[in-house]
């Protein structure tokens, strides 16, 4: 499935000047760096307003941390191709992320390598606005 | 001669009344076809609409026409959720509560929509937050004391030419879009025609003397999604609440269940 995020981010980042649906924001989010995250899913949520990835990451000293990554909402992941069984707990995902301002083991998924080595992005609006640096957490 | 004269006069009647229910017939095919999906021009994520092609869409909104002390306060709430913004610490809204944009809001249309003709009423149901309005054809406008206020107002709409005219009244003062004050007196009018094959288009006209200079009005337009059924929306896990500052505020740890 080619990744179609770069054409509708465009569109998107246009369209969005004057926001029409009210949404939650994402200005809780950081939009200067992006981290990648390589970890084994706890829970896949799939739920509205957005779904979430839950993972654990064992960090370089052997402890785990664990990690909530912020999705879009199912029906636009729907629209690019997600399906609610691409990610079960057990699997071993990559996930980009735009961390939270806080501080908190939370982001925002930009994209995520599944287990079978596929990557798909998440349909974020405005995502041109988030600078991906992906530093490897 | 009674009888011949009843019986012709039977006959006319008959006959006008034939002639006048095949006008009926004749008037209701050939009323516009907009029954279907229908995805807002320019937000289309992922998804192409499959019609014919649609022309350049209408102008973006102009600013509400609010009177001063209200433009103030519009003008104040505005600035104060940029400054939010910037500084990462947004303030809560309803999309944090769950709670769906009502009218006019739905009608923006950034996820699917649908819409639906059957006799007498237009169904009109909005993906998002899966919303709910239907338009009663034919009828009076009902009275603002013998509405509840909600988020979608009372809605009653007929066919002039091609044109859908839709008036509604009853919306909540708490429901706002684009955070624009309104009072309980707001009434919106529609002008529903399609201006290509594929392509809905939708004045919409903000009527509320108490807030407004002058009437406040602005298009959105819709592609037609063919072979498109909407999806369902429930609001079930936010993880979003507000706190006791009025800021969005984030629960970390996912539901038990």
């Amino acid at each position: 499935m080619a990744r179609r995020t770069g054409l509708w981010s465009v569109a998107l980042l246009i369209a969005m000047v004057a926001p029409a649906l009210a949404h939650h924001s994402f200005a809780v989010y950081d939009h200067t760096r992006t981290v990648t995250l390589s970890g084994t899913v706890t829970r896949f949520q799939w739920t509205n307003p957005h779904g979430f990835i839950e993972m654990d990451v064992t960090q370089s000293d052997g402890t785990v941390k664990h990690y909530s990554v912020e999705l879009t909402s199912i029906n636009m992941m729907q629209r690019v191709g997600w399906r609610s069984n691409m990610i079960k707990a057990g699997d071993k995902v990559r996930v980009v992320m735009a961390p939270l301002l806080s501080g908190d083991p939370v982001g925002l998924g930009l994209e995520v390598v599944l287990a079978d080595g596929k990557t798909m992005s998440l349909p974020v609006p405005a995502i041109g606005s988030f600078k991906r640096t992906d530093t490897q957490e | 001669m009674r009888g011949v004269r009843g019986a012709v006069l039977l006959a006319a009647v008959c006959g006008s009344i034939v002639v006048a229910s095949l006008h009926v017939i004749t008037a209701q095919s050939s009323v516009p076809d907009i029954t279907g999906s229908w995805l807002r021009q320019g937000f289309t994520v992922g998804v192409r609409p499959t019609g014919q092609p649609s022309p350049t869409p209408p102008p973006p909104a102009p600013p509400p026409p609010l009177k001063p002390s209200y433009l103030k306060e519009w003008q104040d709430r505005v600035q104060a959720i940029r400054e939010a913004d910037a500084k990462g610490q947004p303030l809560a809204n309803n999309a944090v509560a769950c709670l769906p944009d009502g009218m006019p809001g739905m009608m923006t249309a950034v996820f699917p929509m649908e819409i639906l003709q059957s006799r007498g009423q237009i169904t009109i149901i909005e993906e998002a937050y899966t919303q709910v309005r239907r338009i009663l054809m034919d009828r009076p406008q009902k009275s603002l004391d013998d509405i509840e206020p909600g988020f979608y107002g009372h809605s009653v709409g007929r066919w002039q030419g091609d044109t859908l005219i839709v008036d509604t009244i009853g919306v909540k003062e708490s429901v706002r879009y684009q955070n624009v004050p309104h009072s309980k007196d707001m009434r919106i009018s529609e002008r529903m025609r399609l201006v290509a094959p594929d392509t809905l288009w939708n004045e919409i006209t903000i009527d509320d003397p108490t807030v407004f200079e002058k009437p406040w009005t602005f298009t959105f337009a819709y592609q037609r999604m063919k072979d498109y059924t909407l999806l369902e929306y429930i609001c079930e896990d936010n993880r979003e609440y507000s706190d006791a500052q009025g800021r969005q505020q984030i629960r970390i740890t996912p539901p038990s269940r």
